[in-house]
């Protein structure tokens, strides 16, 4: 028992002594968030954090329940959340880190290298339902068509820029990951899918949208049709993180150059210096 | 110190079920009948719509579905296991029966996914992912209790009613199906519920397997979504307090429902069986 108390204790004290960061939100930016706290651990080897990436949605809940100290998201405060915001008086601010193009992949054997948002709305609409439809010399088959589930970050930027208030035929497949829907569209001959650019492997094929790649160069002039941009949002109502916390220091490595090429590694554009 | 225990697992049933109900209550009160009868489901949309008939209907059908499959035969292993196995190739079976149980649900979604499904492929069926591989998957998942169960209760009854009915002449067959079923009914029916309840609420392999699309199945190769795989899918980026985060909770509601009617159904049979 007393050697139980000791070890509790020690247990205890470190817990209390390390310094502790919170990190939670988007799944998007949680491989940038790793590949930074790996890096970040370098300067402060005895740091504890805390990273999860459940959902742009989680973690800007997380930051109003101030269990959390920043909150990835892939998206921009929703208008109830803003509104929250002013009710409770509180005040967030973002830091922009970052862009992420999604790209539509279809199976590598499909003959296929180019496609038009209005194609791709008549597809997640179901008006066009067989890949003959898009193009005469595309087999007769059906579109086995696949999308985020509603609540994801990269859905409602999908439905934002390429349904445009139209809604999503009730027969497309809602997957919970963009690894599945990779596996899917690598698998299956007809498929279609939307995913981070980030996320694109060999296995599929990623297509041109309206004549353009989401490359990066294509993203950051914004002629990419299909990108987004990429926060932490920072609970400021008592301030600005102060100058030496660790908050601070983590928002500013998040920015300095080594933060930046991160950003590019984890699969995504970054936004300054590059 | 018996009490406390006991009395901790009641509390905690009913506050599960006041925070269930809780946050459920604003979807039941301001979307109403439109849950239960529509079966647009566009949570995000602008204006939002709230039609959970898809779902409650893929989750009764596939529910139905795999139990009629996978009960009958897992009475038939547990009736195998019973009346003809030597202990050696009783213990063998189950072993590795009850092997499937220990396997984590996203294992075997897993394994489905990538190995069953893609065979489809080969017979020119568009969808790999449907309500035949989420049947698939659920009734693997979920055979072993039905086994362990059903057996349990057929090797509990005595074993002097058998050697009577063995002694009158009757040959094994007829005594396990006419005989030991009938006396170990109860136990049969309560292992048949406690699948089906696991069937109700199994998750990840729907969610894997199921397809995802909140449409109506019409044949063995659409995608299904249960409500199971909704809450599962959607709850991680739902903004808290919105109102999708309350017709989830309402579809979480709804499934406890389900299961509760199946207990009680249970509890009734078993309670007039002993009698």
């Amino acid at each position: 028992m007393k050697r139980f108390l000791v070890f509790v204790l020690i247990v205890f004290s470190i817990f209390v002594s390390a310094e502790r960061l919170v990190i939670k939100g988007s799944n998007t930016v949680f491989p940038i968030a790793q590949l930074w706290i790996e890096e970040f651990k370098k300067f402060h080897p005895d740091l504890q954090v805390t990273l999860e990436g459940a959902g742009s949605s989680t973690g800007i809940a997380a930051l109003f329940n101030g269990t959390t100290d920043i909150a990835n998201a892939s998206r921009w405060l929703k208008a109830e959340e803003i509104e929250r915001m002013h009710r409770e008086g509180r005040y967030f601010i973002p830091f922009l880190v970052g862009f992420d193009g999604i790209a539509v992949i279809v199976n590598k054997n499909l003959e296929i290298e180019d496609i038009s948002i209005e194609t791709l709305k008549k597809i997640y609409t179901g008006e066009i339902r067989y890949w003959s439809q898009v193009n005469p010399n595309l087999p007769k088959k059906r579109i086995v068509v696949y999308s985020r589930n509603t609540a994801s970050g990269t859905y409602e930027t999908f439905e934002n820029k390429v349904l445009g208030g139209a809604r999503m035929a009730p027969d497309i497949r809602m997957v919970e990951s963009t690894q599945l829907e990779i596996e899917n569209v690598a698998k299956n001959p007809y498929a279609i899918a939307y995913v981070g650019v980030g996320y694109v492997t060999e296995g599929v094929k990623v297509l041109k949208i309206n004549g353009v790649y989401p490359t990066k160069e294509n993203v950051l002039k914004g002629k990419y049709p299909l990108a987004r941009p990429l926060f932490m949002f920072v609970d400021a109502t008592k301030g600005f993180p102060e100058m030496g916390s660790l908050v601070f220091e983590y928002i500013m490595f998040a920015f300095s150059k080594k933060g930046q090429e991160l950003v590019e590694k984890a699969g995504y554009i970054a936004a300054y210096g590059q | 110190m018996i009490l406390v225990f006991s009395g901790s697992g009641i509390f905690a049933l009913f506050l599960l079920m006041f925070f269930l109900m809780k946050e459920a209550w604003p979807a039941l009160v301001e979307i109403g009948g439109e849950l239960f009868t529509s079966v647009y489901w566009y949570p995000t949309s602008e204006p939002p719509e709230y039609g959970m008939l898809a779902m409650i209907v893929g989750t009764l059908l596939l529910t139905s579905f795999s139990s009629l499959i996978l009960l009958p035969i897992g009475y038939l292993i547990a009736f195998f296991l019973h009346t003809y196995a030597s202990n050696a190739e009783k213990n063998l079976i189950r072993t590795t029966v009850e092997f499937l149980a220990g396997t984590p649900s996203v294992v075997m979604g897993l394994f489905v996914l990538s190995y069953i499904s893609p065979i489809l492929l080969r017979f020119d069926i568009w969808s790999t992912e449907n309500f035949l591989m989420a049947s698939i998957g659920l009734i693997l998942t979920a055979l072993p209790y039905t086994v362990s169960l059903s057996l349990e209760a057929l090797d509990s009854v005595d074993v002097s009613l058998e050697e009577s009915a063995l002694a009158l002449g009757a040959d094994k067959f007829t005594t396990t199906l006419k005989i030991t079923t009938r006396a170990a009914l109860s136990g049969i029916l309560n292992a048949f519920v406690l699948t089906v309840n696991r069937v109700v609420g199994e998750t990840m392999i729907v969610l894997m397997v199921g397809g995802g699309a909140a449409i109506i199945p019409r044949s063995l190769f659409d995608p299904v979504k249960p409500l199971t795989a909704a809450i599962a899918s959607e709850i991680g980026e739902v903004a808290v307090d919105s109102m999708h985060y309350h017709v989830l909770f309402a579809a979480g509601v709804i499934l406890l429902a389900i299961s509760l009617t199946l207990t009680g159904v249970s509890r009734y049979i078993s309670g007039r069986q002993t009698r």
